[in-house]
């Protein structure tokens, strides 16, 4: 079943002298419970791609579809509504909000979507114990090393059940070790949870473990291969 | 959650919110401070005038005003009497005769105006007898009551009732008052001379005394010098009916003290058969109706009233008699507005500044909360609630502190006694006891929290502005 479609997209910026056609043409399907990552040098239109792909930025030609509904058609404050309970954001600075606990990172998107609080209780329990965290629920960012950190933000992405997870070099400020617990919680996830992962990364252990490999160069797709 | 977040984004910089709470602290209580001051002054101003000098409403002959002639007296005094009696809200009625004259002495002269009064009525109506200053007699004691004259201490002063002498008792009493021995050694060369006004004294001690000792101690030296020779005599002249002069001797039996210079200097009251004798007049006559009211709020209704029931008397509140008192009570509700546009300036341009300060510090995060789905009606709200808490909480302080000031201060007073003689020239009591009304507290408060909505609407858009892709990647 395809989770996303993307239809001759096209991504040009023109706000220096210089046009740059950012995503050039893509066509893509995405199915349910992929573990797919998209590589390319510097400027090849990954983080575009998956900005693109999150409704953070809209494209100036060409189709994306979740689920069967059209980004483009979605007015702003329907699409932050949309991006909220289909799409789930991991960043590469961890980005979690300072002044909450773990678990209450965890939450806050579950709050945010009205979900009864023993649910939110439950399904934040979950998944801090799936990413390995459950001790460590009433720390604040701060007391967490970067890894724990990255785990609390998948637990987040996760929280709210998306279609899909979007994890723009969710590796790069990690060390070795904790990158690989890390991409394995994510593959244990994907597989439990049945929602697909999209990465957008330089780091070979992530290609190493993705099922699909998707290689851009100047904005289009050179190569998509399947493992 | 929101509301949590907001609460906890407050103390996420501890120092800086502290810094802002403070200052808002701090501009609150200066300005609800001030305002209780001011207010305090205005209140006993009002309360001197309706207690001591004026009552609520008065009803003279309609030429009474504009002439000083003794026969413009009330042509139906009882007809008066029974309206004013039967007009609800009116708790005390009494009648004064009032006669413009001269006050002298061996030393000196000077106007005056002489009331006649029902000394019993008037101790029901007036609280003036509570303003006798202690050792100079009294208010019109059975025994001393005939011939007896009770005047302002700025008349007495004026007619060298009053005089400043340096005894051995004056000598003890800056003892007690703890005025150092060499100050007081110093004024021992001054023992024994006499000065005519407390100016002459000050110009002798200030011979012998260090400037900072003369400025230091010279309230206790002028009330240690400050003297009165008890019986003293004073002559009123004035015109009788037949426009004859007439007058009589007078022992001044007391001498009162109020906050109004004006009303010290002219104000003079005997017993009314005595004036009424002298000046001709006949029994049961009255210059003056005065009544007293339930309470002040009445004034306006029961003069209206008053006025339609005495068509051919000239009816007049104290408002009416003093605009100058009316005008600062109703420029009180300016000043209050002045006030609060200062207070609430102050603290919406603190609140702005570090509301700002917190977006454009949280620009990252706010990009992640617009990506993963927090629309921007939350964002705002988090980010007013913020502005609203920093608000509150230095609001709230400011006010508990002003609110433990003012009780405090309200009980033991504001001494500003070095700026008394200002004052008290313009009827102004030296020594405050702030109050502030409830509602002001209320009003205050209210304004406070709009202030902190409104203040947050700038940082509030500005973050509204952030677009989450460039806002993610700022470090």
């Amino acid at each position: 079943m395809k989770v996303i479609e993307i239809k001759d997209l096209h991504k040009i910026y023109n706000s220096t002298e210089v046009k740059v056609h950012a995503v050039n043409g893509v066509t893509l399907d995405f199915d349910e419970a992929e573990f797919a990552t998209i590589v390319g040098p510097s400027g090849s239109g990954k983080t575009t791609l998956l900005n693109l792909l999150g409704g953070l930025d809209m494209p100036t030609s060409g189709q994306i579809l979740i689920d069967g509904t059209d980004l483009s058609t979605l007015k702003s404050s329907a699409l932050i509504d949309f991006r909220m309970r289909n799409i789930g954001f991991v960043f590469q600075a961890y980005n979690l909000i300072p002044v909450l606990t773990a678990q209450e990172n965890v939450e806050f998107i579950m709050s945010l979507q009205k979900m009864a609080a023993s649910e939110r209780e439950e399904r934040t329990f979950e998944l801090l114990k799936a990413v390995g965290l459950a001790d460590r629920a009433d720390s604040r960012p701060a007391k967490l090393s970067g890894g724990q950190q990255q785990r609390v933000a998948v637990a987040r992405a996760l929280a709210s059940r998306p279609k899909f997870v979007l994890a723009d070099e969710p590796t790069a400020n990690l060390d070795t070790k904790s990158a690989s617990v890390l991409l394995e919680i994510m593959e244990k996830l994907n597989k439990e949870e049945k929602i697909t992962f999209i990465f957008s990364t330089h780091d070979p252990r992530v290609v190493k473990m993705a099922h699909r490999v998707i290689t851009l160069e100047d904005g289009k797709v050179v190569s998509d291969e399947e493992r | 959650m929101i509301t949590a977040i907001s609460w906890k984004n407050v103390w996420r910089n501890k120092t800086r919110s502290l810094i802002v709470i403070a200052a808002v602290t701090v501009g609150v209580f200066a300005g609800v401070f001030s305002m209780a001051a001011i207010n305090s002054s205005v209140l006993q101003r009002i309360d001197a005038a309706v207690n001591e000098e004026l009552s609520h409403i008065q009803v003279n002959n309609k030429d009474f005003r504009s002439s000083t002639d003794v026969r413009n007296v009330i042509t139906d005094y009882p007809h008066v009497i029974s309206a004013l009696e039967s007009t609800p809200g009116v708790t005390n009625v009494t009648g004064r005769i009032i006669i413009r004259g001269i006050a002298s002495t061996a030393a000196k002269s000077t106007g005056v105006e002489i009331s006649g009064i029902d000394v019993n009525k008037e101790r029901e109506m007036f609280k003036l007898y509570e303003r006798l200053i202690p050792g100079t007699g009294s208010y019109f004691e059975e025994e001393t009551r005939y011939n007896s004259v009770f005047i302002g201490e700025k008349l007495a002063k004026e007619l060298n009732i009053i005089r400043y002498i340096i005894t051995d008792e004056s000598l003890e009493y800056l003892a007690e008052e703890k005025v150092s021995s060499a100050v007081i050694s110093k004024l021992e060369t001054l023992k024994g001379q006499r000065y005519t006004s407390d100016k002459k004294l000050v110009k002798a001690y200030e011979k012998l005394l260090d400037p900072s000792e003369a400025e230091k101690y010279w309230w206790q030296i002028k009330e240690a010098a400050w003297s009165y020779r008890e019986g003293s005599k004073l002559i009123l002249t004035f015109l009788d009916t037949d426009n004859n002069q007439t007058g009589a001797a007078f022992r001044v039996c007391g001498i009162f003290r109020t906050n109004n210079d004006m009303f010290e200097e002219l104000a003079v009251f005997v017993p009314e058969d005595e004036l009424r004798l002298l000046a001709g007049m006949e029994e049961g006559t009255y210059h003056r109706a005065i009544a007293r009211l339930e309470n002040d709020d009445l004034t306006k209704s029961v003069t209206r009233e008053v006025e339609s029931k005495l068509p051919d008397y000239e009816v007049m509140n104290w408002k009416e008699i003093q605009p100058d008192l009316a005008m600062i009570t109703d420029f009180m509700g300016q000043i209050y507005a002045i006030f609060m546009v200062i207070i609430l300036a102050a603290l919406a341009f603190g609140i702005v500044n570090t509301m700002l300060m917190a977006v454009l510090e949280r620009t990252r995060e706010l990009g992640m909360l617009m990506a993963i789905g927090m629309n921007r009606r939350k964002i705002f709200v988090m980010i007013m609630l913020e502005s609203i808490f920093l608000s509150i909480v230095g609001g709230f302080a400011g006010m508990a502190v002003s609110e433990v000031v003012i009780a405090v201060t309200g009980k033991t007073g504001i001494n500003l006694v070095k700026y008394s003689e200002g004052m008290e020239a313009m009827g102004y009591s030296a020594h405050l006891y702030p109050t502030i009304d409830i509602q002001f507290f209320i009003t205050t408060t209210i304004l406070i929290v709009i202030t902190g909505i409104i203040s947050s609407i700038y940082p509030a858009r500005k973050a509204l502005k952030l677009n989450p892709i460039e806002a993610i990647r700022t470090e």
